[in-house]
C-alpha cells in the first residue's frame, strides 16, 4: 500500500542546510492506523507533506499502491492526490465559500466523476453527524464541526490513504476525542488508512501503529527505550 | 454548475469591496468612451448636420470656373426627378460693403459675405430660415436677412431698418441697392448665417450683373446614405459640363479635418483610460489572488490542477468583464439617451447630434470585456505558480 524508501529532506543550502528528514523507510498495509508521532519540528509534518505529494524529497521514493509517486509530473501529482489521498488539516482548512456540502463534494467534483456524488458525501455528513449542517457556509459552524466536515472531505473519493495533520491540534479535549473516535470508527468502517500525525500520542489511545520521528529520523514504537529505528 | 465557476463566483462575490471596485474600473473606463462619443461625435455630426443644413446640403454642386450658367429650373428639375432627391436650391454668393445710419450715427462695415437666395426653394432645401429669431426669412426682392453679427456691427440693426448695400458687378462697378431688414439670423453654435447678410437671389444677380448665373445648388435628400450615388449619376449625365458636384463629406472636408483628428486622439485617451481600468482590475484580481491563497493550496491538496486554478482566476476575471461592460454599456447608453433626449448642448451653442452608434458601442463593450479578461491573466498565473505546501501555511 504506501512503501517509502530512503527518503531525506534537505532545506537550505551551504551552512543553512537542515536536514528535516534523513533516510527514512517504512512501509505501512491496507486498513492500519498509523500514528506519526514527534516533537516540535522533528520532521513529523514534513514526512506527511511527503507522502502527501505536497512536496519533494530530496532523496528516496514513495509507493503507494505500487506506483512510485517521485515521478509523477504536475498533473498526474494532482490526479493522484485526488483520487489516492484524503486530507485533513489542523485548521479543517475548508473552503469559506462554500457550504458545508459543497465543501464535501469539491474533490470528488474535481475528479469529474459526480453521479452518485452528492448521494455518497450526503451519506458521509449524516455519519459524520452533520446531516442538519449540510448546507451552512462552513465558516459558520463550530471548529469540531469543521473538523467533521473535514473528515467527510477527505473520504469522499474514498482515497487509498488519508493523511491527518494535526486534526485534534485546534480543538478542546471534548471535541478532540470526538474527532479521534471517529476517525477510529470511520477508518474500520471503511477499513480506510490513516497517517495522523500528531504530538499528543495518549489522545489517540489503542493503534495500529505508531511512528516516532525525532531529529528527522524514524522510529518504531514511542517508548524511548524500545524504539527501533527504522531503516 | 461547473464547481470552478461556482469558486470563482462565490469567491468574488464574497469580497463585495474587491468586486464593486474592479466593476467600477471597467464601467468608468466604458463611460469615458461612452462620453467622449457623445460629446466630440456629437459636435462632430452636429457641425456636418448644420453645414448640410444651412450651408451645403447633402451634395453641393458647383463649377470650375465659380458660376454656373445652366439656367435654375432646368437643373432644379433634373434633379427633382430622381426619387431620393427631397429639394434642391441654387444659391449666389458674393461679398459686399454695408453701412447703416442709426441714431444720426453711420456704422459701416467691409468684406461681409452675402448670399443670394430663391426663398421658395431655400427653405425647402435649408433650414437657415428657422435661424431667423426676429423678423422674416427674406421674402421680397428688398428685403435682407442680416446674420446676428453682422446685425450688431451695424450697431444693432433691427427689424425694419434701411442698409445701404454695395458690391462689386462682374465688370468691376460699384452697385448700391438699399434693403429694409426682414429678419436677424441667429443660429445655435454660429454654424449659420451670423456673419452673413442674405438678400433675394434675383437682386444680388442684378447688382453683380450675373443673370442667370448661380454660384452653387445645395441637394437635399431624402436618404443621405445615396448621396455618392446621385453625385456620380449627376456627374455622369452632364459630361460636357465642367460641374463639381461634393457629397458633404468631400465639400466639408476642408472644415473636419482638424476636427476629425482631434475626435482620433480623444477616442485613443479614451482608450487609454480603459487600460487603465485594466491596471486596476491586474491590481484588485493580484489582491483576491492574495487574499485567497490558502484557499488555492488547498484546493491544490485536494487535487485541483494548476490549469483549474487558473481557470477559475479567468473565470473571476470575465465575470468582472461581463458585469461591468453590462454596467458600464447601460450607463453610458443611458447617458447617450439622455444627451439624445434633451438635445444636450453648453451655454446655448449648438444642440449635439447624438447617435446610437451600434458598431461602436459593441467594439467598446467587447474591447472592455477582452481587456478585463487579459487584466486577470497575469493574477491567474501567479495563482497557478503558488505551491501548495506554502499556501495552504498561509493564515
Amino acid at each position: 500500500m504506501l512503501e517509502i524508501k530512503n527518503l531525506s529532506k534537505i532545506y537550505g543550502e551551504g551552512r543553512n542546510k537542515v536536514k528535516a528528514l534523513d533516510n527514512v523507510s517504512f512501509s505501512i498495509e491496507q486498513g492500519e492506523i498509523v500514528l506519526v508521532v514527534g516533537s516540535s519540528g522533528s520532521g513529523k509534518s514534513t514526512l506527511l507533506n511527503m507522502i502527501g505529494l505536497l512536496d519533494n524529497p530530496t532523496n528516496g521514493t514513495i509507493f503507494i499502491d505500487g506506483i512510485d509517486t517521485t515521478t509523477l509530473d504536475d498533473n498526474k501529482t494532482a490526479s493522484f492526490r485526488n483520487k489516492k489521498l484524503g486530507f485533513i488539516f489542523q485548521f479543517s482548512n475548508l473552503l469559506s465559500d462554500l457550504s458545508v456540502l459543497e465543501n464535501v463534494l469539491l474533490p470528488r467534483q474535481i475528479a469529474g466523476t459526480n453521479n452518485t456524488a452528492e448521494k455518497d458525501a450526503r451519506d458521509l455528513l449524516k455519519a459524520v453527524g452533520l446531516e442538519d449542517q449540510m448546507h451552512q457556509r462552513s465558516n459558520k459552524i463550530s471548529g469540531g464541526q469543521a473538523q467533521r466536515a473535514a473528515i467527510a472531505r477527505g473520504l469522499i473519493n474514498k482515497p487509498s490513504i488519508v493523511l491527518a495533520d494535526e486534526p485534534t491540534g485546534n480543538l478542546d479535549s471534548v471535541t478532540s476525542e470526538t474527532i479521534v473516535q471517529l476517525m477510529k470508527s470511520m477508518a474500520k468502517k471503511l477499513n480506510q488508512t490513516f497517517i495522523i500525525v500528531t504530538h499528543d500520542r495518549k489522545q489517540f489511545g489503542d493503534v495500529d501503529r505508531v511512528i516516532t520521528i525525532k531529529d528527522g529520523k524514524a522510529f518504531k514504537g514511542d517508548q524511548p527505550l524500545e524504539m527501533e529505528i527504522l531503516v | 454548475m461547473d464547481y470552478r465557476l461556482r469558486l470563482a463566483k462565490r469567491m468574488l462575490f464574497n469580497k463585495r469591496g474587491s468586486l464593486i471596485g474592479a466593476v467600477l474600473a471597467v464601467t468608468i473606463g466604458i463611460m469615458v468612451i461612452h462620453v467622449n462619443f457623445v460629446i466630440f461625435q456629437g459636435l462632430f455630426d452636429a457641425i456636418v448636420r448644420d453645414i448640410s443644413d444651412y450651408r451645403n446640403g447633402d451634395i453641393l454642386v458647383t463649377d470650375e470656373s465659380d458660376y454656373i450658367n445652366k439656367s435654375d429650373l432646368s437643373l432644379v428639375n433634373w434633379f427633382e426627378r430622381i426619387p431620393y432627391v427631397d429639394a434642391v436650391a441654387p444659391r449666389l454668393s458674393s461679398t459686399a460693403e454695408m453701412n447703416m445710419t442709426k441714431n444720426g450715427k453711420r456704422f459701416e462695415e467691409t468684406r461681409i459675405p452675402i448670399v443670394g437666395v430663391d426663398p421658395f426653394r431655400d427653405i425647402r432645401a435649408s433650414t437657415v430660415h428657422e435661424t431667423v429669431t426676429e423678423g422674416n426669412y427674406v421674402f421680397s426682392r428688398n428685403s435682407i436677412v442680416l446674420g446676428s453679427i453682422v446685425a450688431r456691427d451695424l450697431g444693432g440693426a433691427q427689424v425694419g431698418d434701411s442698409v445701404k448695400v454695395l458690391v462689386v458687378d462682374r465688370w468691376g462697378q460699384d452697385q448700391i441697392k438699399r434693403f429694409t431688414v426682414s429678419g436677424i439670423a441667429n443660429s445655435p453654435g454660429g454654424q449659420g448665417f451670423d456673419y452673413t447678410a442674405v438678400v433675394h437671389i434675383d437682386s444680388l444677380r442684378d447688382m453683380l450683373n450675373r443673370k442667370g448665373e448661380t454660384s452653387s445648388f445645395m441637394v437635399k435628400l431624402n436618404d443621405p446614405s445615396k448621396a455618392l450615388e446621385v453625385k456620380e449619376f449627376f456627374l455622369r449625365s452632364f459630361p460636357n459640363d465642367d460641374f463639381i458636384a461634393e457629397t458633404i463629406e468631400e465639400s466639408a472636408e476642408q472644415q473636419l479635418a482638424g476636427f476629425r483628428s482631434g475626435i482620433a486622439m480623444i477616442n485613443i485617451i479614451g482608450y487609454f483610460g480603459m487600460m487603465s481600468s485594466a491596471f486596476a482590475i491586474v491590481t484588485i484580481q493580484m489582491m483576491l489572488v492574495n487574499g485567497k491563497t490558502k484557499e488555492i493550496g488547498i484546493l491544490r491538496a485536494i487535487g485541483a490542477k494548476r490549469k483549474d486554478i487558473l481557470i477559475i482566476f479567468i473565470l473571476q476575471g470575465m465575470i468582472i468583464g461581463a458585469i461591468g461592460t453590462g454596467v458600464g454599456t447601460a450607463a453610458g447608453l443611458g447617458y447617450t439617451f439622455y444627451a439624445k433626449e434633451t438635445k444636450m448642448s453648453w451655454n446655448n451653442s449648438l444642440p449635439l447630434e447624438v447617435t446610437y452608434n451600434w458598431g461602436k458601442i459593441i467594439q467598446t463593450a467587447l474591447t472592455s470585456f477582452i481587456l478585463a479578461i487579459i487584466a486577470s491573466l497575469y493574477p491567474s498565473y501567479r495563482a497557478t505558480k503558488l505551491l501548495p505546501v506554502e499556501a495552504i501555511r498561509t493564515v
